[in-house]
């Protein structure tokens, strides 16, 4: 196969070589274990400490905020079970968007076999939540809202500022999946009225098996792990303190990186939209410039759709994600897109290209180039019916 | 998933679909299921089928299937379309189990086709 053109930057990235470095001299110099009390935990635990400064310093907060975790799954599992059960006394009333995350979708569905009511808030046609929707699904036992800072699929931004303000005025917590946002554009966590908000490291070149959970003030959350005293008892267990050096060193290089980032990225997702904008029946998911740059998600509407799996394997050796389930039990199409109207042929054609800092201006052509190409190949073999 | 789901020839088929295309004024048959759809057509000679060709709208492995069925039944006797093996083309071709009822859109379409090609020969003058 020829050598791979990865535009799947949303799923995950490689780790930069920075990071890889910082991690390698801690395996070797700070291995410790940071609870130990001696010379070479105090070593290690020094390491992590400094890796919370970074984070902290991304997402300007105080460090000792942070929890660390194995990734946002795990960050959203603990704030959404953590918040729901330790208010349930006061409400069982919760309220999330249908495009959020599996890792965010299936929590509340297990809260709603839990005996809790969830209220399930459809995005409008470009994927943003109406806070109007919201301030009607408020309730006087609401006790937790969950809405996503990015979305993963089509890069719609929400407005954490205002969604935040809005559940403060009622007493509602907020917990926010930042996976796609941390990173990758600014996030203040001192002016956004945020409650719980969820990091992981390797969608910024950090290591995979690291993220974070940001915990405000005045938020009691119940743990749903057992077995130690670390993180205040609400995270307990040994501290992957390599994997958390260098997602602390992610975070150094992103504040340093972000706005060069944010640039390039913005370059790159026009180039690629000039290039395949005159295909017939192509339009964008989600929205084209109000979004995170680093995504571009674009299907095929009416009835010249192309198969998802086959425009997948027509694209190789490009590497980017389709709108249906990818995997060869299932032809189930995106929930996201479906929540956006989006029929399920027009769903399953849908191919999310993600950028990221090694993107260069020939991998955009060339996906250009393979992905004109590969909706041509399909629809010259399709029957006539379908075209 | 473990691994490329898809086996050789399942790539090659998909890669070089040699029957992709139709055939005008012949036997047609067109099903579609599933979220897939297919169109057969055939020429025939005497009882003999000179040409088959395909058009799917259809994952590699259904588009792989109708290749391999084209390349196996052009040049054949109609009556051997009875020996369509859907089992068999999934052995040959590494079709996982999940997939089966894909490939039997294309065990109707066939299905269809050995009728069409019946109708069609029913309405040729008998020498």
């Amino acid at each position: 196969m020829a050598e791979l053109i990865y535009l799947d930057y949303a799923a995950t990235t490689p780790v930069d070589p920075a990071v890889a470095e910082r991690m390698r001299a801690v395996q070797q110099e700070a291995f410790f274990n940071p609870a130990s009390n001696h010379a070479g935990g105090w070593k290690s635990d020094a390491v992590v400490q400094a890796a919370a400064a970074a984070l902290g310093g991304l997402l300007n907060t105080d460090p000792d905020r942070l929890l660390w975790t194995s990734g946002a799954t795990e960050s959203n599992n603990l704030a959404i079970f953590g918040i729901a059960t330790q208010r349930a006394h006061r409400g069982k009333h919760v309220i999330t968007m249908r495009t959020e995350h599996k890792a965010v979708v299936d929590v509340y569905r297990a809260l709603q076999k839990r005996g809790f009511e969830v209220t399930w808030l459809e995005p409008e046609a470009d994927g943003a939540l109406d806070i109007e929707k919201l301030k009607d699904a408020l309730r006087d036992d609401t006790q937790l809202v969950s809405i996503m800072h990015v979305n993963n699929e089509i890069g719609t931004i929400n407005d954490i500022a205002t969604i935040g303000t809005c559940c403060r005025e009622r007493g509602v917590a907020l917990h926010v999946d930042g996976a796609q946002a941390a990173g990758k554009i600014p996030v203040d966590l001192s002016l956004l009225p945020v409650d719980v908000y969820s990091i992981t490291g390797h969608k910024f070149y950090g290591p995979k098996g690291i993220g974070a959970l940001y915990v405000a003030d005045d938020v009691v959350l119940q743990p749903m792990l057992f077995g130690g005293g670390q993180q205040r008892r609400l995270r307990p267990g040994t501290l992957p303190v390599e994997l958390i050096a260098g997602l602390g060193e992610a975070a150094n290089q992103a504040q340093r990186r972000l706005a060069g980032d944010l640039e390039h990225l913005t370059r790159l997702k026009r180039e690629l939209w000039n290039g395949i904008s005159n295909i017939e029946g192509l339009r964008v998911n989600g929205q084209l410039d109000d979004a995170y740059p680093g995504i571009l998600n674009v299907g095929i509407h009416g009835d010249q759709g192309v198969n998802g799996e086959s425009l997948l394997l027509a694209l190789e050796p490009l590497c980017v994600a389709t709108g249906s389930a990818c995997n060869a039990q299932s032809q189930e199409s995106s929930y996201v897109l479906r929540a956006l109207g989006r029929s399920d042929a027009e769903a399953q054609s849908a191919i999310r290209f993600s950028f990221g800092r090694p993107t260069s201006s020939q991998d955009i052509a060339r996906a250009v180039d393979l992905y004109s190409r590969a909706i041509e190949r399909l629809r010259a073999i399709a029957p006539e019916y379908v075209r | 998933m473990s691994g490329d789901p898809y086996s050789a020839e399942v790539r090659e088929y998909f890669e070089k679909p040699a029957h992709a295309g139709q055939l005008e004024g012949v036997a047609a048959a067109y099903f579609e299921d599933q979220g897939l759809s297919i169109r057969l057509t055939a020429a025939c000679e005497a009882d003999r089928i000179v040409a088959l060709r395909f058009q799917a709208h259809a994952c590699p492995h259904v588009i792989a299937a109708c290749e391999a069925f084209c390349r196996t039944f052009e040049n054949a006797p109609v009556e051997h379309l009875e020996r369509f093996n859907t089992a068999q083309i999934m052995r040959d071709l590494a079709v996982p189990a999940e997939k089966t009822g894909r490939i039997l859109v294309l065990e109707d379409t066939v299905r269809s086709l050995r009728a069409a090609i019946s109708d069609q020969q029913a309405l040729q003058p008998q020498n």
